[in-house]
């Protein structure tokens, strides 16, 4: 997993898969960077394979995480079909922008 | 008099849909393509139905029977490539033979629904929820005493259990032994097939749910087809083996370990809530749109 901290950016990528067995490493990585002043955070996920509900669960917490700061825009970028799927399937597509590329 | 139909062989543009069976007996409505040909050409005058079928012969035969319950003599005959319409009447149908049904209905294509010729049913996933649509108001013949119509355009099968807060939105279709949990919202544009279960807060739009399919809580199904675990996207064809059963899940015996065989439907939905118990509040937490129609609450068991 690649994290790159831009100031007030930070964009995720190179995220194999988002499962049971990386979701909490992935929930600590990020949490750990989160910069104090923060405008953006792309996930990038068009290399992302499978996603599960702990995997969604990582996404959520990440959410969760920035809700109180005004003005985040968390987005979702290039996911797969399927994986767009199933966004859509938990309504993940309301908390998160999801574009592609 | 005779008639001849053909079923439709594998279609490469279907491919969620043929896994779980051939086409012929593809679920619609309670009932399945043949069924609802067989039906229609008994109520013609047909008394002899042979049908082509070069698509798992013997599991047509099998869900078909011997036609006794349309009151006709049913045939199917195992081929191994599907005739065209040229070539079944060359091989089938002698010239000059009496007591053929008149045409266009002595040989029957069954690539749409009876009186939906202009709705091609296997073209694509798109060109199925059309045609299932366009069926839904015909659906309703004679013979279909297990389901009413409610509300226009709502039908609902009459061992239904639906929750007076679930939603219904025209035009819907809830099969037989659907069970709507609390707070769901089910259409418009939904058809949720025999033996489902659309648990709380869930939303099925624009899209149908096949039989024997658990739609978990919380979830949106939009533009789908939703059978078993495979979720079909129907605009975009994108296919989804969704991963984890409290979302959704196939309720069949064969879909189920052995520990779950011997208790009844209701009671394997039930057993699923355990599982989402332990999910975290980010369902719950995200605002549901209003539905679009004006919505119908039903009774609590119809």
């Amino acid at each position: 997993m690649k994290i790159e901290n831009l100031g007030t950016s930070l964009t995720i990528s190179e995220i194999p898969e988002l499962t049971a067995v990386n979701s909490a490493s992935f929930r600590d990585q990020v949490s750990a960077v989160l910069p104090a002043e923060l405008g953006v955070i792309e996930i990038d996920l068009s290399s992302t394979r499978f996603v599960d509900s702990s995997g969604l669960g990582a996404l959520f917490a990440l959410y969760r995480a920035t809700a109180q700061r005004n003005g985040v825009v968390l987005r979702i970028v290039n996911p797969r079909p399927e994986i767009r799927q199933l966004l859509e399937l938990t309504q993940m597509q309301q908390l998160f922008e999801i574009v592609q590329r | 008099m005779k008639t001849l139909l053909i079923c439709p062989s594998y279609r490469f543009a279907l491919p969620q849909l043929v896994e779980h069976g051939p086409l012929a007996i593809a679920p619609i409505l309670g009932e399945c393509v043949a069924s609802h040909w067989i039906e229609y050409l008994a109520g013609l005058g047909a008394t002899h139905v042979q049908i082509v079928a070069a698509d798992r012969a013997d599991q047509v035969r099998a869900t078909l029977g011997d036609g006794a319950r349309w009151g006709v003599r049913l045939e199917v005959l195992a081929v191994s490539v599907e005739p065209t319409l040229a070539e079944a009447t060359a091989r089938y149908r002698p010239t000059g033979e009496a007591g053929w049904l008149p045409a266009p209905h002595e040989i029957v294509f069954m690539n749409h629904l009876p009186g939906c010729e202009g709705v091609p049913l296997f073209s694509s996933y798109a060109t199925w929820f059309a045609a299932l649509l366009a069926w839904m108001p015909r659906a309703m013949t004679p013979a279909r005493i297990r389901v009413s119509e409610i509300s226009p355009e709502i039908w609902v099968g009459r061992r239904a259990h639906i929750s007076p807060t679930a939603q219904l939105i025209a035009p819907c279709w809830i099969g037989d032994q659907v069970f709507i949990e609390p707070g769901a919202i089910v259409g418009p544009g939904a058809i949720i097939e025999d033996r489902s279960v659309i648990e709380n807060e869930a939303r099925v739009v624009h899209s149908w749910v096949g039989p024997d399919t658990f739609v978990g809580p919380m979830t949106s199904v939009v533009s789908s087809l939703a059978w078993g675990r495979t979720l079909t996207n129907w605009r975009t064809d994108s296919a989804l083996q969704v991963p984890d059963p409290f979302l959704m899940c196939s309720l069949s015996s064969a879909a189920l370990t052995p520990a779950f065989e011997p208790f009844d439907r209701r009671t394997r939905a039930t057993a699923t809530r355990p599982l989402t118990s332990w999910l975290p509040s980010w369902p719950a937490s995200i605002p549901r749109p209003a539905p679009s129609n004006p919505p119908v609450s039903s009774a609590s068991s119809l």
